[in-house]
This record gives structure tokens, C-alpha cells and sequence, in this order.
């Protein structure tokens, strides 16, 4: 058990140094506060009464709400630290440990977003309950589920992440995977839910990974059913394992070329 | 037994070339050329137990690229690495227990937390027992005389205080062998001091091996009892400090301005380098013309308003021993 005493140790002091950053808190907070209230008017001006392809004013700004949440709350992006590791050199430190570097990475992404997605998440309640009010129908039992899929979102997140970091062991720049994954991210299903898209559009979306770090869990939160769960959850599962996949080999591929600047 | 074992050891990289301009910027982007550099031709050396070795050469002359094959960080193109028995490509985790690193320009420590928070993790992370290592933390405290400074971020401390507190943390798993990359550099004197001293330490109380690179002479005369002088990647010459002193670092560069013209005769064994109005810079071969001598015989002209003593730069000193090798073979 000695491993998850390490990882852990990883973990905490990772968040330890999130307590640091209290004033960029308050300025992320703020940020959030206002991205959120600006598409919340945007959202209120387009929905005349009704709904859009199945969702509600209400489901809408709330699924917005939780979307920016997981953008906000993985903010400390593994891709940028990585990269700034290997053009400073500093990564020959964080080669030559015993541990996996995956692993050590993983669990320093996930201490420096606790703190995050605790202060967001406190902050998407209060900005959904006053701008609109609970979900009708909204039941809290199924919230936990909800979760689950958003934790599964994020470690998708993380890998694809890892991988395109760890391009920096080969490449000079790389920064331009990173761009398009992003964009891609928020195209299909951070700014809006993947059913405002064209059909051809939503399913070829659905069998690519991009639209299960947030449109799958956000969806679930805001209109949880049964049947989308199983929908949702065995995909996120599988992109789990090709990232992981990926990356593993990536990361063996990529440290027998490293290019170790500077000094 | 000897510690480190290198045979035959080669590292080839591919570095991008471009020529200057736009129109060479918009070629390289459709078909790049490559050229390839050898960082480390052919070099072969061991180090003892308990030695202490200098590596030592000019910027860009190999140094880091050997250091970072040794700790398992980069891989040779070819050639043979052992180092404590262990094959740092093949079994760098087993080995990462027994090594410690330093790298002067870089920082193991979190910047924004205070150096003991940095060492729990790392305490974590050598899977050290928990007693153990807070006694090795109050040993190191003691011996680095960190105090104070465990408790403050990493930030606030300067630069002389983050090493000292750098080459703690590369010593709280009590490696066999300490990788030294530059650890005075930027440092002043007084610092570089302790730092040489507290190194010192290590290796008389712990028999810890000490495999130090630098480009400062005083590292290596004043810490090292071998000394490696490496230069494109090829170890020009292996022999005592004692050795390399005698034979390389006989020559003291003197400054000295004066209140008043002087006209000076050059005594046996100085050399005039640059002759200024009132001043002058000299460059004293202490074999021939012990430095006490000639300082005596610089004052002895009267009205010194201003004198520096320096040893040459490593720069030169190779350049003297490559010159010497041409005409020994």
C-alpha cells in the first residue's frame, strides 16, 4: 500500500499549493460569475418561451452552468505545465524518481483541481438558483450519477491532455494540438449541448471523445434518464482506457527521445 | 568497485538547421534539414566509491548530456553506462533510489510552498519510513543550517538559500552517488563557499560519491581530488587536481590601476596582457613567479588605487591544455 501513500502525499501537496493562488481565485470567480451571466441573457434573449431541442431556459442556463464548471474548475492544465517543463529543462527532475510519471501527474492535476471544482461548483449553485431556480422535476438522488459522469469527463480531459503533452518530448512546438483539441472540446458540447448541432454532425460526435468531457455529464445533471446514463457511461469508459492506453505508449515512445534542454 | 563505469559512450542528437531569412523559414517548413551534432564522442571513464570527480569543460562542451545519460534521463546512441551496477536506461527506477540530482539552473522545490512541504513529498515519493525521514530532515537542517528557512516559501528565499535547501532535498534518500550539474553557478563567493565545504561533508561523513560538473576552476580545486576536462564531447584529458593545477592552473590574472603613470619593467614569469595609461593586466605564471612575489613587486611601485586577482577562465584553460596536448601528442 506504500504506493497509495505516495500518490497521495502527491495529491495533497498538490492542493496545498491551490491555497496559494487565493487572489487568482477570487479573479476566476469573478470571470466565471460574469461569462455565465452574459450567456445567461444571451440564452434568455433566444428562448422566447419553450424549449430548444429538448431543453428548457432553465435546464439550458444550468447546463451551461455545469459545462463552464468543468472548464473552469481544470483550468491548471497538465498540457501547459508539461510543456513548460520540458522547454525549461525541469522535467530531468521529474524523470528521475521512482514513480510513474503518469500516475505522479495524475494525481497532481487532481489536487490542483479539488480546491477548483469545490469553489466553482459552489458558485454554479448560487449563480443557477438565483438566475433561474431549480430544475422542475430535478431529483437529487440522481445528482450522484451526474457526478460520476462528470469525474469520468474530466479524467478523459486528462488523458487526451497527457497525450498531447507529452508530444513535447518530441516536437519542438505543439502547442497547435492543443488549439484544436480545445476548440474541438467546446465546439461539441461545452457551448452548447451536442443535440443543437445538425444530426450527421451529433453522431459522428458521439463516437469521438470530445463531447464526453462535458455535453454527457452536464446533460446528465440537467435531465437525467436511465437510458442516456447507459448511453453515455460505457463510452466515457472506453475513452478512459484509449486515453490511458494512449498515453502509456506515448509516454515510453516519447522518454527514450526526449530532448533535454538547456544547461 | 568502482561507482560509474562508462565505455565507448556516444549521444548523437538532430538538431533542426536554418539559414537566416524568411524565404529559408518557408523552405524549412515544407522539407527541414537536419543536422546531426555529437554531444558525447566516444568517451570512456570510471569513478571509484567514495571519489569525488570533477567534469569539467566550457559551455556546451557535453557536460549535462553525460550527467543526464548517467541519472537515465536521455539515452545513449551507443555505448555502455553502469552505475552502481545498474543500467540507468534499462532500470532507472531502481537506480533514481540510489542517486541523488542536482541541477544548479533548474528547482526541484515548489515555488510557492516552503522547502518542508517539498520534502514530504519527496520523503513520499523515496517511499522513506516517516521516522526516518524526520530525523534525516533535522540532520540535513543541522548540517545545511536550513532552520528558518523550511518553513519559509521557496519564492522568498534567495538563491544561495534555495540551492543550499536544493542539495538537501537531492540528499534526504541518502543516495550513494550525488550528480552535481552546476550547482554554484550564479552564486557569489561567500556561497559558493559553503556549498563546496557542505559537499565536502557528504562525502567524508557518508562516503557519499560525488560526480560534479562546473565551469568554475574553484569548484574543482577546491572540492575535487580527480578532475575529467571534457570539450565537443570528448574527454581531452583525466588525471588529480593536483596534477591539472600544477600543470594548468599556474597562471593568476592580475588588474591594477594606479594613481599615477608608471613605466614598468615585467619581472621573470609576468606577462604584460593589456598596458593601459594607469593601469595595467597582467598575467602571472606562479611557477616561475610566485604571487606573492609579484604583488610585492606591484606594490613596490606605490599608489595602488585598485587591484583584482582572477584565475583564467575555464575557456582558457583548455584552450592551454588542448595546445599542450598538439605539441605532447
Amino acid at each position: 500500500m506504500k504506493w497509495i501513500e505516495k500518490y497521495s502525499t502527491v495529491l495533497r501537496i498538490s492542493l496545498q499549493n491551490t491555497f496559494v493562488y487565493r487572489s487568482n481565485a477570487v479573479g476566476g470567480l469573478l470571470f466565471y460569475s460574469l461569462f455565465i451571466f452574459v450567456f445567461f441573457n444571451l440564452w434568455r434573449a433566444i428562448y422566447q418561451g419553450g424549449e430548444v431541442a429538448g431543453y428548457s431556459l432553465t435546464q439550458m442556463v444550468w447546463y451551461l452552468c455545469m459545462t463552464e464548471l468543468i472548464v473552469f474548475g481544470c483550468k491548471s492544465s497538465v498540457f501547459g505545465q508539461m510543456n513548460e517543463d520540458v522547454k525549461s529543462g525541469s522535467i530531468a527532475y521529474q524523470l528521475n524518481r521512482p514513480y510513474h510519471y503518469i500516475i505522479y501527474q495524475f494525481s497532481n492535476a487532481l489536487g490542483g483541481m479539488i480546491f477548483n471544482l469545490l469553489i466553482y461548483g459552489t458558485m454554479a449553485i448560487i449563480l443557477g438558483l438565483i438566475m433561474v431556480g431549480p430544475i422542475p422535476g430535478f431529483r437529487i438522488s440522481a445528482l450522484p450519477f451526474g457526478l460520476f459522469s462528470a469525474v469520468l469527463g474530466i479524467t478523459i480531459n486528462f488523458f487526451f491532455m497527457m497525450v498531447l503533452g507529452l508530444t513535447a518530448f518530441r516536437l519542438e512546438e505543439n502547442t497547435a494540438f492543443f488549439l484544436i483539441y480545445q476548440k474541438l472540446v467546446f465546439m461539441l458540447g461545452m457551448f452548447i449541448p451536442l443535440e443543437f448541432l445538425p444530426k450527421w454532425l451529433q453522431s459522428i460526435a458521439r463516437c469521438l471523445p470530445f463531447s464526453y468531457v462535458a455535453w454527457a455529464p452536464a446533460r446528465l445533471i440537467v435531465a437525467f434518464s436511465w437510458d442516456f446514463f447507459w448511453q453515455v457511461i460505457p463510452m466515457q469508459l472506453l475513452w478512459i482506457f484509449i486515453s490511458i492506453i494512449l498515453s502509456v505508449s506515448m509516454y515510453s515512445y516519447g522518454v527514450k527521445g526526449i530532448q533535454a534542454h538547456g544547461g | 568497485m568502482s561507482a560509474i563505469e562508462v565505455r565507448n559512450l556516444n549521444k548523437l542528437y538532430r538538431a533542426r538547421v536554418k539559414e537566416e531569412g524568411l524565404k529559408a523559414s518557408f523552405r524549412a517548413l515544407i522539407r527541414p534539414s537536419y543536422k546531426e551534432v555529437e554531444a558525447v564522442k566516444n568517451i570512456s571513464f570510471s569513478v571509484e566509491q567514495g571519489e569525488i570527480l570533477a567534469f569539467i569543460g566550457p559551455n556546451g562542451a557535453g557536460k549535462s548530456t553525460t550527467i543526464k545519460m548517467l541519472t537515465g534521463i536521455l539515452h545513449p546512441t551507443s555505448g555502455d553506462i553502469s552505475v552502481l551496477g545498474l543500467d540507468p536506461t534499462k532500470e532507472r527506477k531502481q537506480l533514481s533510489y540510489r542517486i541523488g540530482t542536482v541541477f544548479g539552473q533548474k528547482s526541484q522545490l515548489w515555488f510557492h510552498l516552503p522547502p518542508t512541504d517539498s520534502f514530504t513529498l519527496l520523503g513520499a515519493i523515496y517511499d522513506i519510513d516517516k521516522m526516518i525521514l524526520k530525523k534525516r530532515i533535522e540532520e540535513l537542517t543541522e548540517c545545511f543550517e536550513l532552520g528558518d528557512l523550511l518553513k519559509t516559501p521557496v519564492r522568498k528565499l534567495s538563491l544561495g538559500q534555495r540551492i543550499r535547501c536544493e542539495v538537501a532535498a537531492s540528499l534526504l534518500h541518502s543516495p550513494d552517488i550525488l550528480f552535481l550539474d552546476e550547482p554554484t553557478i550564479g552564486l557569489d563567493v561567500v556561497v559558493k563557499h559553503k556549498i563546496r565545504e557542505l559537499i565536502l561533508k557528504m562525502n567524508r561523513e557518508q562516503g557519499t560519491t560525488i560526480f560534479l560538473t562546473s565551469h568554475d576552476t574553484g569548484d574543482i580545486e577546491q572540492v575535487c581530488r580527480r578532475a575529467v576536462v571534457i570539450d565537443h564531447g570528448e574527454i581531452i584529458l583525466d588525471q588529480p587536481v593536483k596534477k591539472l593545477k600544477y600543470d594548468y592552473l599556474n597562471r593568476k590574472i592580475i588588474a591594477v590601476r594606479y594613481d599615477v603613470d608608471q613605466h614598468m619593467e615585467m619581472p621573470k614569469g609576468v606577462t604584460l596582457e593589456k598596458a593601459g595609461k594607469m593601469g595595467a593586466r597582467l598575467s602571472v605564471d606562479t611557477h616561475i613567479c610566485p604571487i606573492d612575489e609579484a604583488m610585492r613587486w606591484i606594490i613596490s611601485h606605490g599608489g595602488v588605487a585598485d587591484i583584482t586577482v582572477e584565475d583564467p577562465p575555464m575557456e582558457e584553460v583548455i584552450s592551454t591544455i588542448f595546445s599542450h596536448q598538439a605539441v605532447t601528442g
